[in-house]
């Protein structure tokens, strides 16, 4: 690679402290306080730079086995996962909670390749029934009704 | 009405058929509340209050009790084995008891977990019951400088966090503390940084941090590991500790107890901040520090003890000046309130019988709460051996209700996903994310005291050196920062291998 | 396993009344029974937002008003809270604003329904929406240390006067929000330079023990937050906020700004509103309602346990008197130059 990790993350870096850095620039002012808001911003956004800087001159640590790494195989199964969260998110809120968390149960399982479809279906449909009669009922703390009823 | 006298007739109300009835009916609803990420301790008293409304208090007051320690106890338990801290208090539990949980010993982290909680709790009660109006002078004797102090002694702890790259774990903090400028800044009323989004004007909240770095940067590993069976499933209801655990772990949970303890009775302060100083100093106490954060025992035990001392801390300034120290022990005020009780400096003169019931009550709910988890641990941990495939979605509902039942937006859900592609990023590049969590949580109000500070000061930075306690702790935090840096420099010119063997 | 049975029955059910009703419900009040006889009655759950967190004081007014509701028989409807928070209620009322003309979605709101709009912050203020009733209302306390060398608020401002920095008043919640601007109200009227008052706040609940510990010198906060300290001799309260005396034991001692010769008062109300649009009918339903539970005595034992006053105002009394509060606050605002 002709540039290391270090480098390129360090390079990203920089450019979120800049970013940051001019925000802080622009906040408003408030006359009654001899600190203004701006004062720590400013100093993060400064200490972030340095920081950065110094990570762009640091070598990387030797390359061992990245256990985080996701095999390639993996990375669409992780981006769908992030798909159906996302879906799940969005409809939340329109379709209700009991219904889009059936859904997203069974079927997210069923995507990662859960094959017991019978035990599947089963907690797909108790758990969401479960929870929201608790939050519900007992804690007295309303989730989506969505399109149902109750 | 002296001690004994007033806790023989705590005892008696407590110890009833219907005094036990309700702390078991507590420690149960509140164990199981507490496990669901998101629901602490606050909400599970805060729910508690419309269902005590006209009870009696003293029976009212056994069921609160047993309500928070269940549900300190089940955010532990869902730490230990989902990685999802739901309470800041149970972040650090994190760091050492989900590893312990991976490695098939999911029984011993939580019987370690329950161990260390009732050990905490029962040393804080009983200096509870006999310091509690001592204690109060020094409750009051925070002030902005002190507090900033404090939580910049608490700061020093990112650079023990850091597994490897000191520099990584700083700019790990450095975002974290960045974090926390977002919303509206208290002492001017500006904005800062929320895009003209509503949602971002009362900052980010705690939870969405914490389950995106922790439990959803953590599914996707089990993402890739879906087809592996859970490990060591023979043992993972285990609750076995050998003796030389026990004797490992005891001192652990003594001397946890008592700065947990402490800290706790700083109204402010409390079971976070107890907490990632217990797990630090014993790290640094430890001969084997390397082993923490990779399942170290006495890593589970520390913070535990620790966090559940600071709770019973947390109620010296609440039962004798009627000052609520935590978000808890807020609630906790607003629950005596409705059932006709102010509490204020005179609680323990005009209603000792509420004074002592609260302690009794303590005592019993803590006892119940051990009697009660220690046979549930292998049903409980049990949660491992549902098949990946499913684990991973039930944690990601498990998540989002967390988030959504305190916010109730669905933007706080699509940052909680953003956070969690974060944690997994850093992961990925090796960042720590316990730095960033850590300055995210004391980030806040070390700038406010910071501010608050110059305010009355009138600007002059001398209001941080003239307050002896606030140069005091300036200089053991300057000197904890240092003191690391300079060693690792040395074992570095010494010793190259060294950093990379500690990474 | 009959506990198991009984669970599998209600999944049972739960499943086919799902299968068979959904599609079946339309959006927003058009099922109501209004008809032109302006009669309304709710013919579904109704929800209250309280646009924070669970705990807090509108938390609290909303679930006990919906506890009293029911339990006092005066609405059988079942009533739902809701807590909506983040921006100081502004997302609440976002929420609340989107439901236009449904009467079955209420919110609970107080002053901060005024202040967080001219602060900027929220898009709604109370003009957008229907005002139903006002229920209750709090007064503010400013308290010193026992040991203080101030005995009155006139004392406390005339050394204001002269040396401004030298005085740190510390509230809750930041500058141009509540326990702010109550104390700028009162000390303007005293003819103290608002600009130079040293205000900081503290919201992780240290505001007291800083004024113990001697690092700030007022306190700007509510009444019931001052009763217990001042029992047991730890503060003294210079001033509070009413028209008149509050009553009750200890309540009854604390001066009034006005007694001193300052003449201004500060009403933390607490009342509940409905959507924009609100039908007629419903409006002067919910205003019966509310008068009924602030008449009723489950209410009055609920206002008497959170040292809450009563103050009942109708919907058309309530608009007025909000359009009052606005000007006033938009007044002083403006003179620090934080209105927006």
């Amino acid at each position: 690679m002709f540039r290391t990790k270090n480098k390129k993350v360090s390079i990203a870096l920089i450019l979120i402290a800049i970013v940051y850095l001019i925000l802080s620039f622009q906040l408003p002012s408030y006359a009654y306080v001899p600190v203004d808001s701006d004062l720590v911003p400013i100093g993060l956004g400064v200490i972030l730079l340095l920081l950065s800087a110094m990570l762009f001159f640091t070598k990387d640590q030797e390359q061992k086995e990245n256990e985080e790494h996701i095999p390639k195989k993996d990375l669409p199964i992780v981006l769908g996962v992030i798909c159906f969260t996302i879906l799940y998110i969005a409809l939340l809120e329109i379709i209700g909670f009991i219904m889009t968390t059936m859904l997203f149960l069974f079927l997210c399982s069923l995507f990662l390749g859960y094959r017991k479809h019978v035990v599947n279906a089963a907690v797909s449909i108790v758990i969401p029934i479960l929870i929201y009669l608790l939050f519900n009922d007992f804690l007295q703390v309303s989730l989506p009704t969505g399109i149902l009823p109750f | 009405m002296d001690v004994f006298h007033g806790l023989i007739q705590g005892f008696e109300i407590a110890l009833s058929f219907q005094g036990l009835m309700f702390v078991f009916i507590g420690v149960v609803v509140g164990t199981v509340i507490g496990m669901i990420p998101g629901l602490g301790p606050i909400t599970a008293i805060a729910v508690m209050i419309p269902i005590t409304y006209g009870m009696d208090p003293a029976i009212a007051l056994l069921l609160m009790a047993g309500v928070y320690y269940g549900a300190a106890y089940g955010g532990a338990a869902a730490s230990i084995l989902l990685n999802a801290p739901g309470t800041s208090e149970a972040v650090a539990t994190t760091f050492d008891g989900y590893p312990l949980a991976k490695q098939g010993h999911a029984g011993k982290a939580l019987a370690l977990s329950a161990i260390g909680s009732f050990v905490g709790g029962t040393i804080s009660i009983i200096l509870l019951t006999f310091l509690a109006p001592t204690l109060a002078k020094v409750a009051v004797s925070f002030g902005p400088p002190e507090y900033f102090a404090l939580m910049l002694l608490g700061l020093t702890a990112i650079a023990s966090l850091s597994e490897g790259s000191t520099i990584k774990a700083l700019i790990s903090g450095t975002i974290g503390l960045m974090i926390a400028t977002v919303g509206i800044d208290a002492q001017t009323g500006t904005a800062r940084f929320t895009f003209g989004n509503a949602h971002l004007l009362e900052g980010i909240d705690f939870l969405v941090i914490a389950l995106g770095l922790f439990a959803l940067a953590e599914v996707a590993s089990l993402i890739k590991n879906r087809k592996e069976k859970a490990t060591n499933m023979h043992s993972v209801g285990s609750l076995k500790l050998t003796k030389a655990e026990a004797k490992e772990v005891a001192p652990t949970m003594g001397r946890q107890s008592l700065l947990g303890f402490l800290v706790g009775v700083l109204p402010g302060a409390g079971g976070t901040i107890a907490s990632f100083m217990a797990y630090i100093s014993e790290k640094k106490l430890s001969k084997n520090p390397e082993k923490f954060g990779k399942g170290a025992i006495r890593g589970v035990a520390a913070p535990e003890s620790a966090n559940n001392a600071a709770s019973g801390g947390a109620f010296v300034p609440l039962l004798s000046l009627g000052i609520p120290g935590s978000g808890t022990t807020a609630v906790m005020l607003g629950a005596l309130i409705v059932l006709g009780i102010q509490p204020g400096p005179l609680l323990m003169n005009d209603h000792p019988d509420v004074f002592w019931g609260v302690i009794a009550s303590m005592y019993i709910g803590n006892i119940l709460l051990l009697i009660l988890n220690l046979p549930l641990i292998p049903y409980i941990s049990r949660i491992l051996l549902v098949p990946r495939q499913l684990l991973i979605s039930l944690i990601i509902v498990f998540c989002i209700i967390g988030v959504y039942a305190v916010s109730f937006s669905t933007f706080d859900l699509y940052l909680l996903l953003g956070f969690g592609v974060l944690g997994y990023v850093m992961r990925v590049i090796k960042f720590p994310a316990a730095p960033m969590l850590l300055a995210f949580i004391l980030g806040g109000m070390m700038e406010q005291a910071f501010r608050q500070s110059l305010t009355i000061s009138n600007g002059s930075l001398s209001i941080f050196v003239t307050s002896p306690i606030a140069a005091g702790m300036l200089l053991v935090a300057f000197l904890a920062f240092l003191v690391p840096i300079i060693k690792s420099r040395k074992s570095k010119k010494n010793d190259p291998a060294e950093n990379n063997k500690s990474a | 396993m009959k506990k198991r049975l009984a669970l599998f029955a209600l999944i049972l059910l739960m499943v086919v009344t799902t299968a068979c009703s959904s599609g079946s419900k339309n959006a927003g009040g058009s099922s109501d029974d209004k008809g032109d006889s302006g009669e309304w009655k709710p013919d579904k759950p109704i929800e209250i937002v309280a646009p924070s967190g669970a705990g807090g004081g509108w938390d609290t007014t909303a679930r006990m008003a919906a506890k009293m509701f029911n339990e006092a028989g005066i609405i059988d409807q079942k009533i739902g809270v809701v807590n909506k928070e983040g921006g100081g209620g502004s997302v609440g009322w976002a929420y609340v604003a989107s439901k236009e003309g449904s009467p079955y979605n209420l919110f609970v709101s107080s002053p901060p329904l005024l202040l967080v709009p001219l602060n900027g912050q929220s898009k709604y203020d109370h003009e957008d929406f229907t005002p139903l009733a006002n229920v209750i209302a709090d007064y503010a306390a400013f308290a010193v240390k026992a040991d203080a060398k101030w005995d009155n608020l006139n004392e406390l401002f005339d050394d204001m006067k002269k040396d401004p920095s030298s005085i740190t008043v510390v509230g809750a919640s930041a500058p141009g929000s509540m326990d702010h601007i109550q104390f700028i109200k009162i000390a303007k009227a005293a003819g103290v330079d608002i600009t130079k008052i040293k205000y900081v706040s503290d919201q992780d609940g240290g505001a007291l023990t800083s004024l113990l510990n001697g690092s700030v010198d007022v306190y700007s906060t509510g009444v019931a937050e001052t009763v217990e300290q001042v029992k047991a001799g730890k503060i003294k309260v210079l001033g509070v906020t009413s028209e008149e005396r509050l009553e009750g034991d200890t309540l009854s001692d604390f001066p009034t700004a006005k007694e001193q010769g300052i003449d201004a008062t500060f009403v933390n109300w607490r009342g509940f509103f409905g959507p924009p649009k609100m039908d007629k009918a419903a409006v002067k339903y919910y205003e019966e309602k509310f008068k009924e539970l602030s008449d009723s005595k489950e209410f009055a034992e609920v206002r008497e346990k959170y040292g809450w006053d009563e103050m009942y105002m109708d919907s058309e009394e309530y608009k007025k008197f909000l359009d009052e509060q606005k000007e006033e606050i938009k007044g002083l605002l403006d003179d620090l130059g934080l209105a927006k």
